[in-house]
């Protein structure tokens, strides 16, 4: 069956083929960051909020910290899986300088991670006090992965992904000028926030037809 | 209207299935090609189909198609050349043109 058979298409015909064949490739192809972003989010979210709500070095805590502590390792284990799945399945079937790009992006956050524990890791050992320990580790995080999504936003040209990277960086900043547990709280509700509002502008981008 | 007559449509792209085949290509960044299987399945296509498709766009030189093999698994790769790139351009042009001169949608 050659579909050179078919009747010939009308100028509008072929238009409008082209018009849906590029959207359901769009939809196809272009991987919607909005669940990523939104496991990422719950899991900030509902981890350094219970990790604020326990106010560490307060006598008044309300539960133990073993709990936020635990949901956080499961929220973050959950979340860095849902990566590398999401991360190999977007460039299924796909072959060239992108599919590096993205490699070499998904390697982006593992080793800059990987790096900013150690840095973490042997200036807290210094001696320093250990909520400054807590700025240095909440205020270098949200920066790296403010960063990151800087960078993210570059390779694929999404003012989004750059934007919510401003908003990471801006919350950074926020994290260090306020004290213990309160940084806590900028972790769940700027950054666990920050995530979770850029998943639902995805959402509602990736319903809306037409537009790469 | 004009005497200049009708744009000609470039028949290579002016037939469905191939049409649909170029714009699913189009949509990959330059110098990114996709796997025969992979393709096939975004267009819903059979793979005799797809291929007979592929072959006469080949033949035009829209299409670059590699052989080549990841952990001794052959693969098919597709990519839109540079002129099939222009191809889908200059079509694209060529019917916003034609439905000026049949006056918008008379056609």
């Amino acid at each position: 069956m050659d579909e050179d058979d078919a009747e010939p298409m009308t100028a509008e015909q072929s238009l409008a083929l082209i018009a849906r064949q590029r959207e359901r490739t769009r939809r196809e192809l272009g991987v919607n960051p909005a669940r990523l972003l939104a496991v990422w989010g719950v899991a900030w979210f509902v981890g350094w909020g219970l990790m604020y709500l326990a106010r560490p070095g307060e006598n008044s805590s309300r539960f133990p910290l073993w709990i936020p502590a635990v949901v956080l390792a499961v929220g973050f284990a959950a979340a860095i899986g849902y990566s590398i799945y999401y991360g190999t399945r977007a460039g299924r079937g796909i072959r060239g300088p992108s599919n590096l790009a993205g490699a070499m992006y998904g390697w982006s956050w593992t080793l800059g991670y990987a790096g900013l524990t150690v840095v973490n890791i042997r200036i807290g050992k210094t001696g320093l006090p250990w909520d400054t320990t807590s700025l240095l580790w909440t205020g270098s995080s949200l920066l790296l992965t403010g960063v990151l999504y800087l960078a993210g936003g570059a390779i694929w040209s999404d003012k989004l992904q750059f934007g919510l990277g401003v908003w990471m960086i801006v919350s950074a900043a926020a994290s260090v000028f306020s004290s213990v547990p309160g940084n806590f709280l900028v972790l769940c509700l700027c950054g666990g926030g920050g995530f979770l509002v850029a998943a639902a502008v995805y959402t509602v981008r990736g319903r809306r037809p037409g537009r790469g | 209207m004009t005497e200049q007559g009708l744009p000609q449509l470039d028949p290579v792209i002016h037939a469905q299935a191939r049409l649909r085949v170029t714009v699913a290509l189009a949509a990959l960044r330059a110098g990114d090609s996709i796997t025969f299987p992979r393709l096939q399945q975004l267009l819903e296509m059979t793979a005799g189909n797809l291929s007979t498709h592929l072959r006469k766009l080949e033949d035009a030189e829209y299409v670059r198609i590699t052989k080549a093999h990841e952990h001794r698994t052959p693969v098919t790769l597709v990519e839109l050349t540079l002129r099939g790139r222009v191809a889908l351009d200059e079509y694209t042009r060529a019917l916003r043109r034609l439905l000026d001169v049949t006056g918008n949608g008379q056609g």
